[in-house]
């Protein structure tokens, strides 16, 4: 058994895919740089990556390593400097309406109440919805989310984990193809979180998502990707991609105490290491 | 904006010593309320008493006046009626105009905020429009449209309209754009964001410039209404005045004491309201 995962993860840091149909998210020499106050800041290198149909991505790194910049290319927000990025084949041009994003900032809209904010996305006419249907959906995603009772809070009155936990629930209620998350655990204590990615990981497989998953936690990309990209310190590039071979559903209670587990821990935090120390000299 | 300050100042010790009333009838000056109100209506009667039988000559009297005459007179104008018109008549001017004012304001404001290309393109002309004292208009919209009401409408109307567009203006500017953004990814329509993020977020701003605006709104009115007119209270102490009827300005003057008081007394409800309601 050990033997067998120690050679899975020396075979599949194979960078390249082979390009096919099933590719949903495609960068190819992507690149960014910002100019700030006539300074140019680099803090993307051109990368290639793609993430296929229903996968699981998990991108770690030191912070300002550009992961973020790759979701907001992703997600449309940003023009790439170089290179371009596909979505389902198609350059995306325009803001990228496929993807549901979680941001690292809070933005709920202050004025709605918890469970008006969770509802936004379903008062659109693009996903018309009875408000029955609205009710009841609304309604399942604060039980889902952990709010239940806390409706009728606005988000003033909401702890910082409440606030994630709506956004999420915001996120999630229109069911988006692909997620792209920035960070969205990190303001959680360790018992919430464990909740929140169990619940994360049953939603995104029934629902068949794909996601681009950022993080700084490596335990978290290990527990939830079907790959973990390692990133390096700023200007960002591609140091590692594992595959992580571990079956699901997975226990993302447990699974941290298994070998399998710790191996890629293991592995994975050479890589990271590095870049982490490096990225402290900034 | 120096009003905007001054009716902060005004509204909220009246309401703290409102508070303090309730709560307990010592207030920190060791003073009550019900004090308070004696001494004062002992000022005013002293003071009124003082004006109605001064020793003073006839001459000197009548452009003194005395409270008897200035009530006689109200009283006067109330039975034959034509205080009532005067009123109905400022009145109806401030309304229209303002509500005018208002509509066109925060219509153009939250449009200005939907296509900022052509909010960057006119907001000089905007800029400088709104420098102008609007006062300086009313001679202008006398000669356009006569001194009826349309003239006086249109400057009130002006004098809002420009207050209601600056305020909605930097409301809708003032939007967080990352809600913009999320709600444009979650595949939110231009006017799906104008409604549920520019709109909402702007609304602070948009009662803060209709409630400042009263007050201009009232002044435009009056002033318009000493210019040139037939009819209003600004009519009626500008008509007593040019009669040399000292009597009849200080009751047009009561009147619009009156009409100011309980103008400011609504408007510091409103507020009070507004405020208990947003928490």
């Amino acid at each position: 058994m050990d033997n067998d995962v120690q050679d899975e993860i020396a075979t599949t840091a194979s960078i390249d895919r082979a390009a096919g149909s099933t590719d949903k998210i495609r960068l190819q020499g992507a690149s960014k740089t910002f100019h700030v106050r006539g300074q140019a800041i680099r803090a993307l290198q051109p990368i290639d990556l793609s993430v296929q149909h229903e996968e699981f991505v998990a991108l770690v790194g030191p912070s300002g390593c550009g992961k973020s910049t790759i979701l907001n290319l992703i997600a449309g927000l940003l023009p790439t400097s170089t290179g371009t990025v596909l979505y389902d084949g198609q350059p995306v041009r325009d803001l990228n309406r496929h993807v549901g994003y979680m941001t690292q900032k809070d933005t709920l809209l202050p004025w709605r109440r918890a469970a008006d904010n969770i509802r936004v996305a379903l008062e659109l006419k693009c996903r018309p919805t009875s408000r029955s249907e609205a009710d009841e959906k609304v309604a399942r995603m604060m039980d889902l989310v952990g709010l239940k009772g806390f409706e009728n809070h606005y988000p003033s009155e909401l702890s910082g984990g409440m606030r994630k936990r709506t956004l999420l629930g915001r996120t999630l209620i229109y069911e988006p193809e692909t997620l792209l998350m920035d960070e969205p655990f990190g303001a959680l204590d360790a018992q919430l979180k464990l909740v929140m990615l169990d619940q994360l990981q049953a939603l995104t497989q029934q629902r068949r998502m794909t996601v681009v998953f950022v993080t700084h936690d490596l335990g978290e990309a290990i527990t939830l990707a079907d790959r973990v990209v390692v990133f390096s310190a700023r200007p960002g590039r591609i140091r590692a991609l594992r595959d992580i071979g571990l079956p699901r559903p997975r226990d993302v209670f447990r699974i941290r105490f298994t070998d399998v587990f710790a191996r890629y821990h293991e592995d994975l935090w050479d890589v990271l290491k590095d870049e982490v120390t490096k990225g402290t000299d900034i | 904006m120096s009003d905007e300050v001054m009716t902060r100042t005004v509204a909220l010790p009246g309401q703290t010593g409102t508070d303090k009333d309730d709560l307990a009838p010592e207030s920190q000056e060791g003073m009550s309320a019900r004090h308070a109100v004696i001494a004062r209506i002992v000022i005013v009667a002293a003071l009124l008493g003082a004006w109605e039988f001064a020793p003073v000559s006839r001459g000197i009297k009548f452009w003194l006046s005395s409270p008897s005459a200035i009530l006689s007179t109200l009283w006067g104008w109330m039975v034959d009626g034509s205080l009532w018109a005067h009123l109905g008549a400022t009145l109806s001017v401030m309304v229209i105009g303002y509500v005018i004012g208002c509509a066109v304001g925060i219509g153009l404001g939250l449009l200005f905020g939907f296509l900022p290309r052509l909010y960057r393109v006119l907001v000089p002309f905007v800029a400088a429009f709104y420098a102008l004292p609007k006062i300086a208009l009313a001679p202008l919209f006398i000669i356009l449209l006569g001194i009826g009401m349309s003239s006086k409408v249109a400057l009130v109307a002006i004098t809002v309209f420009f207050l209601l567009l600056n305020s909605t203006i930097d409301g809708v500017r003032d939007v967080d754009r990352d809600l913009v953004q999320s709600l444009r990814l979650m595949g939110a329509t231009r006017i799906e964001v104008l409604r549920k993020v520019l709109l909402p977020s702007a609304l602070p701003w948009i009662f803060t410039g209709a409630r400042i605006s009263v007050r201009y709104a009232f002044t435009a009115t009056l002033l318009a209404e000493l210019i040139a007119a037939n009819r209003g209270l600004g009519f009626l102490i500008e008509f007593n005045s040019g009669n040399f009827n000292a009597t009849g300005s200080y009751a047009a003057i009561v009147v619009l004491v009156a009409f100011s008081v309980t103008l400011t007394e609504i408007l510091t409800r409103l507020q009070i309201l507004a405020a208990a309601r947003r928490h």
